[in-house]
C-alpha cells in the first residue's frame, strides 16, 4: 500500500509539474470562462438601441405601418425601428430617396409595397444591403402577419370576446412521466437533465480519451526508456499499474474540478442568471440522484477504460506504435459516446436500452437513461452490476497483460503471442 | 545458508529452452560471475533471480526463503540496457526508486547525496537525465541500483560504455559493496573484469551451464599451453622443438603454444643455449581463452 502511494505521488507530481499539463489547463479554463460569459455579452451587444432601422415612404400604407409600430413597440426588446423617409413623385424617385437614406446611414434597409388584390393585403419586399438578414426579416414577417390578422379580424366584425378567444395561445406543457411517482420532471427539469447529461457525457468522454491516452503513453515511455525493468523489480506490477491509473485519475479529477469550477462560478454570477434560464437550465433543479450517478458512472467508466489503456501501453515498445494499437479502445469509447449523443433525442429506444447493459457503453448510456428516460431500478442495478464486474475482470486481465507486456520488447505482439507469453511467464 | 541459492532452474519459452538446469550459490560478500555469449541465457537467469519471470522448474531461495514481493527491497538491479526517465530530475527519480524499495525519502536523499559526492558529480542532483553523458547516466543508473543498500545485487553488463577511469571507479565501488557483505551476481563480456572481481563463475552456452566453479580450479583444469620468451636476438629453431605447436616472433621475443607443460623446460634450455634470455614465463590460460575453448568446442 505504501509503495502504491509512492507511485501515485510520483505520477501526480510529474504530471502537475509538466508544462503541457499546466498550459492545457489554463487554455481550457480561459475557453470555459469566455464560453460561460458569451451569452451575456451577446445579449449586451444586441441590447436596446441596436434595433435595425427600416425605412419606408412616409406617405404610404399608413395603416400597416401604424400596426407594425404598435406591434414592435410591445416587444420587450425592439428589434426593428421604422423610419419614415420623405419622398414623392415616381417610383424611381422614391427608390432613389430610400437608397440615399441607406447611403446616409439613416436606415439599414427599406420596405416597398405592391398591392395584391387576391388577399387584400399588399406584398411586401424588404430591401437590405446585408445578405441573409434573417433576424430583421423574421421580425418583419411576424409583425406583418399580426397586422394582417388584425385587419382580417376587424373586417370580420368579431366581438372582443371572440377576438380574445381567437388570440389566446394554446397552452401545452410537457411533463415527463416517472413510474409510480407523482409529478415527474417538468420542462425546466428536463432541459436541465438534457444539459447536464450532455455536459457529463462530454466530460466522461474527454477524461477517458485524454487520461487514457496519457496512461498508455506514460507506460509505453517507461517501457521504451527501459526504466520499467527497474520499476518492476522494485514494486509489484499490479501496485505500479493501479498507482499509475489512480494517480493520473486524481490529476484528471483535479483538472476537471478546476475547469468545472471555473465554468460554474462564471455561470452562477448574477449577470449570467438570465442567460442560463434562457436555455431552460435551472441548476437548483438538478436532482441529487443525477449527481450521484454521474459520479458513479464517471468512476467506473474511467477505470474500465484506463485499465484497458494501461494494458495496451504495456504491450507496445515504442510510442509510435501506440496510437495504432490503442485504436480499438479509442473506437469503443467513440462508439459509446456517439450512441449516447443519438440517445439524447431517443432515450426510450430499444437500442439505447440494450446498449445500457453493454459494459463499454453503459457508463455513457446508463447515465443518459437515468437522466432522460427513468429506467426501472432493477435495470440500473443490473447495468451497474455488469459494469462493476467488467471493471474487475478487465482490471484482472489488464494486470496480467501488464505483468507480461512490460517485459516484451521488439515488435508489437499479436493476441496469440500475448496469450502464449501469459502461459510461459506463469503469471 | 548462502544468501542466494539457485537450484536446477529451468526455463522454457514456448519450445525453446532458455535456461537448462542451472544451479549456483552466491555467498555473502561474493561476486559471482555469469559468463556466456549473447543469448546464452544470462539475462533470463538474472530476470528469474529478480522475480521478473518465474522458473518452470527448480527453485531460487533468498536467505532460505522463496521469492515474494517482500524480497524486492533487498534486491538491487543494474540492467543491461540503461533505463531512466529521461525528462525527470536525477534526484526525483532516484528518490522515487528508493522509496519504492521501502526507504524513507530523507534517508534516500542523504544516500543519494553521498553517492553523487562519491562519484564526484554532486551537481547532477538537479539535472535531468537526458542532459547527462552516457557514462554519467551509467553512474546514476548504478546509484539507482545500490541506493537502498541491497543485500543481493544483480549487475548485467555493469561497465559497458564507460571510459577506463570510470570503470576503475565503479569497479572499486563494486568491491566495496562486496566487502560490505553484498552478494553480487555479475555478468559481462569483459573477461578481465571477471578475473579481477569474481571468485566463482558459471560459463553458460546455449542455455546450458558448461563450466562452473572457482576460477582458480577452472584454470588449473586447463593446461598451461602458452610460453612467452623475452629476447633481443633471434632464437632460431624454437618451432622445431617437439611439442611446440606454434612460435610467433613479436617485438620483444616469442609467443609459443605448446602441447604439454613439460615442453616449456625444453624451450628454456634451447633459448638459453643461444644466448641471454630476458624473460621467460609459462602462462596459465586466461579466462578469455578458456571461454573460447569451452564455448567454441561445444559449438562445433
Amino acid at each position: 500500500m505504501n509503495s502504491m502511494r509512492t507511485v501515485i505521488a510520483f505520477t501526480m507530481r510529474n504530471k502537475l509539474r509538466s508544462k503541457s499539463f499546466i498550459i492545457t489547463t489554463i487554455i481550457l479554463g480561459i475557453l470555459l470562462v469566455v464560453g460561460a460569459n458569451v451569452p451575456y455579452f451577446i445579449d449586451k451587444l444586441t441590447g436596446p438601441g441596436s434595433a435595425a432601422k427600416v425605412g419606408y415612404i412616409a406617405s404610404e400604407q399608413g395603416e400597416i405601418i401604424k400596426g407594425l409600430e404598435q406591434q414592435f413597440g410591445q416587444a420587450e426588446k425592439q428589434k426593428v425601428e421604422l423610419v419614415p423617409v420623405e419622398a414623392s413623385g415616381s417610383d424611381a424617385d422614391k427608390t432613389a430617396a430610400l437608397g440615399q437614406a441607406i447611403e446616409d446611414g439613416k436606415i439599414k434597409g427599406y420596405l416597398t409595397f405592391t398591392e395584391n388584390k387576391e388577399v387584400g393585403f399588399p406584398d411586401v419586399v424588404y430591401h437590405s444591403k446585408k445578405m441573409l438578414d434573417t433576424d430583421t426579416a423574421g421580425a418583419l414577417q411576424t409583425g406583418l402577419q399580426f397586422v394582417k390578422t388584425q385587419q382580417a379580424v376587424r373586417d370580420a366584425n368579431l366581438t372582443n370576446e371572440q377576438y380574445f378567444k381567437l388570440q389566446a395561445p394554446v397552452k401545452l406543457d410537457t411533463v415527463q412521466i416517472s413510474d409510480g411517482a407523482a409529478g415527474g420532471k417538468t420542462e425546466a427539469e428536463q432541459g436541465t437533465a438534457i444539459g447536464l447529461t450532455y455536459a457529463i457525457l462530454i466530460l466522461l468522454f474527454m477524461s477517458v480519451m485524454i487520461t487514457g491516452q496519457l496512461i498508455a503513453t506514460e507506460i509505453t515511455a517507461e517501457k521504451s526508456s527501459r526504466v520499467m525493468e527497474i520499476i518492476v523489480t522494485s514494486v509489484a506490477p499490479l501496485k505500479q499499474m493501479f498507482g499509475k491509473v489512480i494517480g493520473t485519475f486524481l490529476v484528471g479529477l483535479l483538472q476537471l474540478v478546476v475547469l468545472v469550477g471555473a465554468a460554474l462560478i462564471n455561470l452562477t454570477l448574477p449577470h449570467n442568471k438570465g442567460a442560463l434560464e434562457k436555455f431552460g437550465i435551472d441548476l437548483s433543479s438538478v436532482e441529487p440522484k443525477m449527481i450521484i450517478f454521474a459520479i458513479i458512472m464517471y468512476l467506473l467508466g474511467y477505470f474500465l477504460y484506463a485499465m484497458l489503456f494501461a494494458a495496451i501501453g504495456s504491450l507496445v515498445s515504442r510510442t509510435e506504435d501506440l496510437s495504432q494499437t490503442s485504436m480499438p479502445v479509442t473506437m469503443l469509447s467513440l462508439a459509446g459516446f456517439y450512441i449516447a449523443i443519438y440517445g439524447l433525442t431517443n432515450p426510450e429506444s430499444t437500442f439505447i436500452t440494450v446498449c445500457s447493459f453493454i459494459p463499454f457503453f453503459s457508463p455513457f448510456i446508463l447515465f443518459l437513461r437515468i437522466g432522460l428516460a427513468d429506467p426501472a431500478w432493477w435495470e440500473i442495478v443490473l447495468s451497474v452490476g455488469i459494469l462493476i464486474a467488467s471493471v474487475l475482470a478487465i482490471g484482472w486481465l489488464a494486470a496480467k497483460i501488464y505483468r507480461v507486456g512490460v517485459l516484451m520488447y521488439g515488435k508489437k505482439p499479436s493476441f496469440k503471442e500475448v496469450f502464449k507469453a501469459l502461459k510461459a511467464y506463469k503469471v | 545458508m548462502n544468501p542466494l541459492v539457485i537450484e536446477k532452474v529451468f526455463k522454457q519459452y514456448g519450445d525453446k529452452t532458455a535456461v537448462n538446469g542451472l544451479s549456483f550459490e552466491v555467498a555473502q560478500g561474493e561476486i559471482y560471475g555469469l559468463l556466456g555469449a549473447n543469448g546464452a541465457g544470462k539475462t533470463t537467469t538474472m530476470r528469474m533471480v529478480l522475480g521478473l519471470i518465474l522458473p518452470d522448474g527448480g527453485s531460487i531461495r533468498y536467505r532460505g526463503k522463496p521469492y515474494s514481493t517482500e524480497q524486492l527491497s533487498m534486491l538491487g538491479y543494474l540492467p543491461e540496457e540503461r533505463g531512466m526517465y529521461p525528462k525527470i530530475k536525477v534526484s526525483e527519480q532516484i528518490l522515487y526508486l528508493a522509496q519504492l524499495r521501502g526507504m524513507s525519502r530523507r534517508d534516500a536523499d542523504a544516500n543519494l547525496k553521498r553517492w553523487l559526492e562519491r562519484f564526484q558529480v554532486p551537481e547532477y542532483y538537479n539535472k535531468k537525465v537526458e542532459e547527462l553523458s552516457k557514462g554519467n547516466q551509467q553512474k546514476i543508473q548504478f546509484i539507482a541500483a545500490v541506493i537502498h543498500k541491497p543485500s543481493i545485487l544483480i549487475m548485467d553488463e555493469a561497465f559497458s560504455g564507460l571510459d577506463p577511469v570510470n570503470v576503475e571507479l565503479l569497479k572499486s565501488t563494486v568491491k566495496e559493496l562486496r566487502d560490505d557483505g553484498a552478494s553480487i551476481v555479475f555478468s559481462t563480456h569483459r573477461m578481465e573484469h571477471v578475473e579481477e572481481l569474481c571468485r566463482n563463475i558459471t560459463i553458460m552456452h546455449k542455455s546450458n551451464p558448461v563450466l562452473q566453479g572457482p576460477i582458480r580450479d577452472i584454470k588449473s583444469r586447463f593446461p598451461k599451453e602458452k610460453v612467452v620468451v623475452g629476447a633481443e636476438r633471434d632464437i632460431p629453431g624454437l618451432d622445431r622443438i617437439p611439442g611446440v605447436v606454434s612460435a610467433i616472433r613479436t617485438e620483444r621475443g616469442y609467443d609459443l603454444r605448446i602441447s604439454r607443460k613439460e615442453v616449456a623446460q625444453d624451450i628454456l634450455k634451447h633459448a638459453m643455449a643461444q644466448g641471454p634470455v630476458e624473460r621467460f614465463e609459462l602462462l596459465e590460460p586466461t579466462l578469455n581463452e578458456i571461454f573460447y575453448k569451452t564455448v567454441g568446442e561445444s559449438h562445433e
